[in-house]
């Protein structure tokens, strides 16, 4: 059989090498937040020009998809996502590491991740030019339809207060407005400064509103950042491997659904994750499990987003269409080897592109192995460095990460200054979550419905337009189901008069920054903080609805619902707040813990204003060490603090290395270096 | 050789290696990997191009360019950092028309056209109307006709607002005397996918779009100013009686502190590779129109454009 032979073809050493060499840098990459697949294939394309076509693609794919399975890593060990598509995997791994099954939590991702990465290699290898249709059926009204139905998650996200769920929501939408509008062209809610012009990248948003609240919190207090059991089980392969035999139905539907969407161009892996996740909750007899350390919730979303790399490049080779902008890059390399993409490569190139699609899955399948060794050497390196090391070196990983984006300070600022409101927000019960939601999925949604409206207000259909498709209205019924379900399960465990799941649920709430229980919300007591911030919200809705006065028809209609949407839920949660009904969220720890972190946040805020004046790597260092001392709670010997010292200058160093010189960032100099 | 010599010799080769240093030789330069930033994601016209450029840069000057993307705001954000980078040559980033001149034009773009220092514009695409090959529009007549009896009802997906392919669009409907609905969409992979899949009756496309789909689109004219090489068959919109010629030019262009020897090496560079048979082979398979506007003559070039698109930007509203 020919596909036998191609399959050989990619079993050469050299193949073989590149696609472990690729993986296991890839999956590095992938860990640290900020730093993406984009960036690493971007630097070594040059070097695939001298390799043959398939060998220098196979490393590509490799690192491609070993950065998509790395983002596990951070959204486990610290919640945040180490790319956007394991957004999702920090609502349960984080909690399932919190406490202290963090090693299983990563071994299942490994499982998932493996198992969703050869679902999507095989559809690739086997259904490339049918399944390349679904990406034409969906049109804008279905793109729309499909961002709706990831928000519909916040709904489930924010079970027991959904106001305050829908209110981060129209922020993260509101914050995706921000810059050029690509409908339209106007220049929106910028507040007048050009370096705002560009929008609030995703990924420094992210990295802020996920990471700088846990770098805070772990300041606080003495207690370790994760619960070690006395016995760790190391990998307990065994164990995640039976829960993963029992999740198998969970495993294949996620996997198709990460296939799927990844063969839309624009989707990708952080939609596909959020959708099957949705899926998993929904169709999971322990929904009320799910954000408090659910191990179907990591399995799911880690499954979606690796499938998303074999999907992604299903319209990337058969039409030319690029899913991702990896895939882009990769499609760049194919056209530089003179390689001509379309529906004719599968036979005109079918070398090159078998063995690539088979170089893909080993290198899906080698991620078992290497996967299984960094992860332990990561969740290792969390749990055995001292608090005095963790919280600089998370600290200066978030600062590289969200700088690496565009080589760009303001990122930086962008990423702290949106990280210590969404703390803030937090300790008022406006999770982070939801926020994220707003901004990851906003412009799918925006564009959507702006241009299912031009084209149905041309052609006179615009309900048609809308709710007429056979695929929007299976999306449809999808997120109706998905927002009708809880209510529907909670009827039925009321009548069975057990404990209804709202209850349970609701001590989910803390989530992600106290795990820990803090008992039913008491509804007698008035939830002034959030009002404040209800009525601040007022006031941005309100500037916002003002920002769209002299916008064109197009850029202006999604601003001014979401404002309007915005001061609405405001108002409502206002009221309930007066009168008493609101849900409060639990009281703020005792003042002595707070000193740590208000001298962390200092320390931190004069950190990323000092980068440009100071230059990247000495700020760094200074700050590094500040914050070391600020997070110890001990005094220690000098001799303590010495290795420290030398070990925080070799990490600064490192970084500084591997972003000037590895990826080739240009770095700011200012006064110093 | 004793001692004594082979620390003088080293001596001489360390002074000398180190006097170009801080008195850039425009003739040896470049001596070490340059980077190329380009204003976009990856995947779209300008990143190919750029990429197409890389994989000969090393056998024209001897060293590689690494190529970066800084995507945000249509290009303008990464613009509008142009001349925050070091002037030594070695970080050059890609340079678009029109949308360098109708950024500035619409507000506060964060830079302003003659800010930017471009020093060669090495190739165009013409915007071009694409159907899908089963479409009942088998001729540009057909669809005027068509456009002419629905008005409005003639959707075309392009790449932006205020873009080339919109004002591209907006010339056609006053040329054709008709009113057709044009639909931005976030590039031109998108756009072309929309017309692929029959979501909108036409787009305004660029002709590369042509080569990427082979047979699946059929292009019915093109904005060049003669027919391409590579398209033999398709009528330009002069042919047929509409005076529309348009698209976008991608350059390279360096920071302004860049001294002029060295403006004048990086445009000699990219004239250079724009003559290697290799590369003019692939951009124009790939559709590409290649252009050799270099250092010297851009400013008549800049002058010439500004006047063309402040035009047409007065039909999209901007700058008014």
């Amino acid at each position: 059989m020919e596909l036998l032979s191609y399959f050989l073809h990619a079993l050469t050493p050299m193949n073989l090498l590149l696609a472990l060499v690729g993986v296991v840098l890839g999956t590095v990459i992938g860990a640290l937040p900020g730093l993406s697949a984009t960036m690493a294939v971007a630097v070594l394309v040059p070097f695939t020009f001298a390799m043959e076509p398939a060998s220098g693609l196979i490393a590509l794919g490799a690192i491609y998809t070993g950065a998509i399975y790395g983002g596990a890593f951070a959204a486990i060990l610290v919640n945040t996502p180490g790319t956007p598509s394991s957004i999702a995997t920090t609502f349960d791994g984080y909690p399932m590491a919190r406490r202290g099954d963090g090693g299983l939590a990563v071994t299942l991702a490994t499982f998932a991740s493996v198992s969703g990465g050869i679902v999507g290699a095989l559809a690739l290898l086997f259904l490339a030019p049918p399944l390349a249709k679904v990406a034409l059926a969906f049109g804008p009204p279905e793109y729309f339809w499909l961002a709706i139905f990831g928000l519909t998650l916040i709904a489930a996200l924010s079970v027991g207060n959904t106001l305050k769920g829908l209110i981060g929501a129209c922020i993260g939408l509101l914050l995706s407005m921000v810059g050029v509008a690509v409908v339209g062209g106007d220049v929106r809610l910028t507040g007048g400064l050009p370096s705002f012009l560009g929008g609030i990248d995703v990924v420094s948003a992210l990295i802020g509103l996920y990471c700088i609240p846990v770098i805070l919190d772990l300041v606080a207090t003495k207690a370790a950042h994760l619960k070690v059991e006395a016995d760790d089980k190391g990998y307990r392969l065994a164990e995640a491997a039976a829960i993963a035999w029992k999740s198998k139905f969970n495993v294949v539907r996620s996997s198709v659904i990460g296939t799927v969407v990844g063969i839309l161009p624009g989707a990708g892996g952080s939609i596909a994750g959020l959708v099957s996740y949705t899926e998993a909750r929904r169709a999971s007899p322990r929904s009320a499990n799910f954000g408090k350390g659910e191990p179907d919730g990591v399995i799911a979303t880690e499954a979606a987003n690796n499938a998303t790399v074999g999907g992604g490049f299903i319209p990337t080779l058969v039409l030319g269409i690029p899913g991702t902008p990896p895939d882009a890059i990769i499609l760049g390399a194919l056209l530089v080897q003179g390689i001509k993409i379309g529906p004719q490569l599968f036979n005109a190139e079918a070398d090159t592109v078998y063995t690539f699609i088979y170089g893909l899955l080993i290198a899906t399948v080698l991620m078992l192995p290497a996967g299984l060794l960094i992860g332990r050497y990561a969740y290792r390196s969390i749990i055995s460095f001292p608090k005095s090391l963790l919280v600089p070196t998370i600290a200066f990983l978030t600062v590289v990460g969200s700088f690496a984006i565009h080589s760009n300070v303001h990122d930086v600022q962008v990423m702290f200054v949106l990280g210590v409101i969404g703390w803030i927000l937090n300790r008022y019960g406006f999770q982070p979550s939801p926020i994220v939601l707003g901004l990851v999925l906003g412009q799918i949604a925006e564009q959507g419905f702006v241009q299912s409206w031009l084209i149905g207000s041309s052609t006179g259909n615009l309900a048609g337009m809308y709710f007429g498709r056979p695929i929007s209205i299976a999306i449809i019924a999808a997120a109706a189901l998905t927002l009708c379900y809880p209510f529907y399960a909670e009827w039925r465990a009321r009548r069975r008069n057990s404990e209804p799941l709202t209850e349970i649920a609701t001590e989910a709430e803390a989530h992600p920054t106290a795990p820990a229980a803090t008992g039913a919300p008491q509804a007698s007591t008035r939830d002034t903080g959030a009002m404040i911030c209800a009525a601040i919200f007022v006031v941005i809705g309100a500037i916002a609805l003002m920002d769209t006065a002299d916008m064109s028809a197009m850029g202006a209609v999604f601003p001014r619902a979401i404002s309007i949407l915005l001061i609405g839920f405001s108002l409502v949660m206002i009221g309930l707040a007066l009168t008493g009904r609101g849900v409060r969220a639990p009281a703020p720890e005792p003042a002595e813990a707070s000193r740590k972190r208000i001298a962390l946040g200092v320390a931190f805020a004069a950190w990323v204003f000092a980068i440009p004046v100071l230059g990247f790597g000495a700020s760094s260092l200074i700050a590094f060490l500040v914050i070391m001392f600020i997070a110890e709670h001990e005094p220690q010997p000098n001799a303590v603090w010495l290795r420290r010292i030398v070990i925080a200058i070799a990490i600064v160093a490192l970084f500084w290395l591997l972003m000037a010189k590895g990826l080739l960032l240009r770095m700011p100099d200012g006064l110093l270096f | 050789m004793t001692l004594r010599k082979t620390i003088l010799v080293s001596a001489a080769i360390a002074l000398s290696a180190a006097i170009p240093a801080f008195a850039q030789d425009a003739a040896s330069f470049p001596t070490k990997a340059m980077t190329y930033i380009i204003p976009f994601d990856a995947g779209g016209e300008s990143d190919i191009s750029a990429r197409f450029q890389q994989a000969e840069w090393n056998e024209h000057t001897g060293q590689d360019v690494i190529i970066q993307y800084q995507p945000g705001a249509g290009g303008a954000q990464a613009w509008s950092q142009l001349n925050d980078i070091a002037g030594d040559g070695y970080t050059i980033m890609g340079i678009n028309l029109p949308h360098t001149i109708l950024q500035p034009l619409e507000g506060d773009a964060g830079y302003k056209t003659e800010d930017l220092t471009p020093v060669h514009y090495f190739h165009y695409t013409p915007n071009a109307i694409f159907v899908t090959a089963d479409s009942e529009f088998e001729t540009l007549q057909q669809l005027i006709d068509y456009a002419k009896a629905n008005p409005g009802m003639v959707t075309f997906a392009g790449s932006g607002s205020k873009s080339a392919n919109n004002l591209g669009q907006l010339e056609f409907d006053s040329a054709a005397g008709v009113t057709t609905t044009y639909v931005p969409f976030s590039g031109t992979g998108p756009s072309v996918t929309a017309v692929l899949g029959k979501q909108t009756t036409a787009g305004f496309n660029y002709a590369t779009s042509a080569m990427a789909q082979g047979d699946a689109l059929r292009m019915l004219a093109v904005a060049s100013d003669e027919r391409m090489p590579a398209f033999p068959d398709v009528p330009t919109f002069k042919e047929l009686g509409f005076d529309i010629v348009g698209g976008a030019y991608r350059g390279v262009a360096v920071p302004a502190s860049t001294p002029e020897d060295l403006r004048q090496r990086i445009s000699d560079i990219v004239a250079e590779i724009n003559a290697d048979p290799d590369f003019v082979k692939k951009m124009e398979d790939g559709g590409f129109v290649l252009t050799d506007i270099t250092y010297d003559k851009m400013p008549d070039f800049v002058a010439q454009m500004t006047a063309e698109y402040s035009e047409g930007a007065k039909a999209l509203g901007i700058g008014q």
